[in-house]
């Protein structure tokens, strides 16, 4: 606010000096959430269906989360690899890496999927009728169930953004520490276990936290393969009850709540970890709630 | 290292558990005829290491079906069923195949591409066997024909006559099914001919019908001028109590058959041969009549119009 209008805001400032800065934020937020409330009344949606098909719809949380899970561990594994090839002087592990890296942060995500839901099963049949030695099992084994793919393809996708995000936490820690371990005479799996990737992984949680955040979304992508009705995650459930009842919008609007809840909870989570990796960094040790603040305290 | 093992170790072990939960169950095995009964398929068939033969062994029949589909196919939540005329239909081929039956819900266009890849049997979905689709998939005879209607908003006077009063209007359908093919004349199929009575119009597919049809229920020309879809499907969202209207009288009848993969790995022949006549029987006895009486509110669709 510019010195001029602002008398009646810079008042208002003042009186209002000792409510505490959460509290007026919380109130920006209850009334913001009360136009969004308004916004749904006047809507008109069928509130009977809602409530009807509420529990079928958060039923899918639980594959949701498996999903996700399966995803964010796979991803995961697939970043620490890729991350420390791309570090390594190995020619060959550094290009194959940087293969990954580009193929599939250069490619959607739902092209991905299909790629493993329905590529793989022909390569291995043309395999299996090209060298008959593999056996039928090996066949078999390609042709994955959707959510399978679909989990596969997110670990997939996810790994190689994460890759970036370990490559830099890792290069983070000094290079002392690395000389130090080097030193003291210990292999390279000791220094990197023991003494660069504890420093590393302050860096890297806090990113990869969002990075599962977002993959909790993106599992709704898999709907597009098409999953069993009774073990669907939430958004094909949605799709399912949605448009056989003709009431899309209402389907929609409850699996955004879910998710948007979902996500607010884990954002609050991931705030209060990052509080607590970053303690023994703060300057100020008694506010540790510090960082937290600064990330907005659940606006997911 | 053994840290390492643990890493790799659990999502190899949570992606296993996870195919496992994929796999369906049974259903509609609560159905009038007992699976293997007298007379079936499965009991009279010299069929030996072909598609129908290893259904017959494993004594179930995996069939496709999209439950977003009233009333031809609906997901029932509570009862963790499916239900309606596809469903009625495919239960009784499995029956007198002499099967159980259990449920496949993947994406139309992963169904209509073909190359199934083993993943499931039969598509019992209401498809037109089109001349594209012809050539990956294998067709039965048609077990049923739907009218495809035009709808308008209720406000709409303008549009009575589909045959001239839709030429160069936005017309919303499914993005490439046959009445999008219908609306650029491209559809074709051996045995059928079509009279493509609207010219110009700006076609707009969406991913299903019953978007378009929501569409359309925003106004008179907001976004659509018309829709067009079965006319079962239609019924269905009029009777929802939305603000639209079929006009005229059907555009076109299509056939709909059942499905089977041709790349299958298994001869698929002797299953479409042992399908094609179990819906021929099917027509017959009545018992497509009576389902079809059952789910279009009273209206025999299997016999050409």
């Amino acid at each position: 606010m510019s010195q001029t209008e602002g008398g009646a805001w810079e008042r208002l400032a003042l009186a209002s000096a000792r409510v505490p800065f959460r509290l007026k934020v919380a109130l920006v937020w209850v009334t913001l959430l009360a136009l969004v409330c308004v916004l749904f009344y006047l809507a008109d949606y069928d509130t009977e269906w809602m409530r009807e098909n509420f529990s079928f719809i958060l039923g899918g949380l639980k594959y949701t989360m498996l999903m996700a899970l399966g995803g964010i561990v796979l991803a995961t594994v697939l970043a620490m690899l890729g991350a420390l090839a791309r570090l390594s002087s190995n020619p060959i592990l550094y290009g194959v890496a940087g293969f990954y890296v580009s193929f599939f942060r250069g490619t959607p995500l739902i092209v991905q999927m299909f790629l493993v839901y329905l590529a793989l099963p022909q390569i291995g049949g043309n395999l299996v009728d090209r060298y008959p030695d593999l056996g039928t099992n090996f066949e078999q084994r390609l042709i994955l169930e959707a959510a399978t793919a679909g989990t596969i393809a997110l670990g997939l996708n996810y790994g190689a953004y994460m890759t970036e995000i370990f490559r830099a936490g890792i290069q983070s820690v000094s290079h002392g520490q690395g000389e130090a371990a080097d030193a003291l005479g210990m292999t390279y799996v000791n220094k990197m276990r023991r003494v660069v990737l504890p420093q590393a992984l302050r860096v890297i949680i806090p990113p990869t936290g969002n990075e599962f955040i977002a993959m909790m979304k993106d599992t709704a992508l898999v709907s597009f393969l098409g999953v069993t009705a009774a073990s669907a995650e939430m958004f094909r459930r949605s799709q399912l009850v949605g448009k056989a009842d003709f009431k899309n919008l209402e389907a929609y609007v409850l699996v955004a709540i879910f998710y948007w809840v979902l996500t607010a909870l884990f954002t609050m989570l991931q705030s209060r970890l990052e509080a607590r990796l970053a303690t023994g960094y703060v300057r100020d040790a008694g506010r540790v709630t510090g960082p937290a603040r600064e990330h907005g305290g659940g606006g997911a | 290292m053994r840290r390492v093992l643990t890493i790799v170790a659990v999502p190899i072990l949570f992606l296993a558990a996870c195919g496992d939960a994929e796999t369906g169950t049974p259903a509609g095995s609560d159905g009038d005829s007992p699976p293997a009964a007298e007379g079936t398929v499965c009991e009279t068939t010299d069929a030996t290491d072909d598609l129908l033969a290893e259904i017959c062994d494993r004594g179930v029949l995996t069939v496709s079906t999209d439950p977003a589909y009233p009333p031809q196919s609906k997901y029932l939540p509570k009862e963790d069923k499916y239900v309606g005329f596809d469903i009625d239909v495919a239960t009784e081929i499995a029956n007198r195949l002499g099967v159980e039956i259990v449920w496949e819900t993947p994406s139309w266009d992963v169904i209509t591409a073909g190359g199934w890849n083993g993943r499931w049997d039969v598509s019992v979905g209401s498809m037109t066997p089109t001349d594209d689709r012809q050539e990956v998939l294998d067709f039965t005879q048609p077990y049923y024909y739907t009218p495809a209607v035009a709808l308008v908003h209720e406000d709409n006077t303008a549009i009575t006559d589909v045959t001239t009063d839709l030429d160069g209007k936005t017309i919303g359908v499914c993005g490439g099914c046959t009445y999008e093919q219908y609306l650029d004349g491209s559809l074709s199929m051996s045995g059928f001919t079509f009279d493509f009575v609207i010219d110009d119009a700006t076609v707009k597919g969406y991913d299903t019908d019953t978007t378009a049809l929501q569409d359309l229920a925003l106004g008179d020309g907001d976004r659509l001028d018309a829709a067009m879809t079965s006319a079962t499907v239609a019924q269905g969202y009029v009777d929802e109590g939305n603000p639209v209207k079929v006009v005229g009288d059907p555009l076109f009848y299509e056939p709909l058959s059942v499905a089977i993969d041709k790349s299958s790995d298994l001869d698929p022949a002797s299953l479409v041969e042992a399908t094609d006549t179990i819906v021929g029987e099917m027509h017959k006895d009545g018992t497509l009549t009576g389902f079809s009486e059952e789910w279009f509110g009273g209206l025999d669709l299997t016999v050409q119009q």
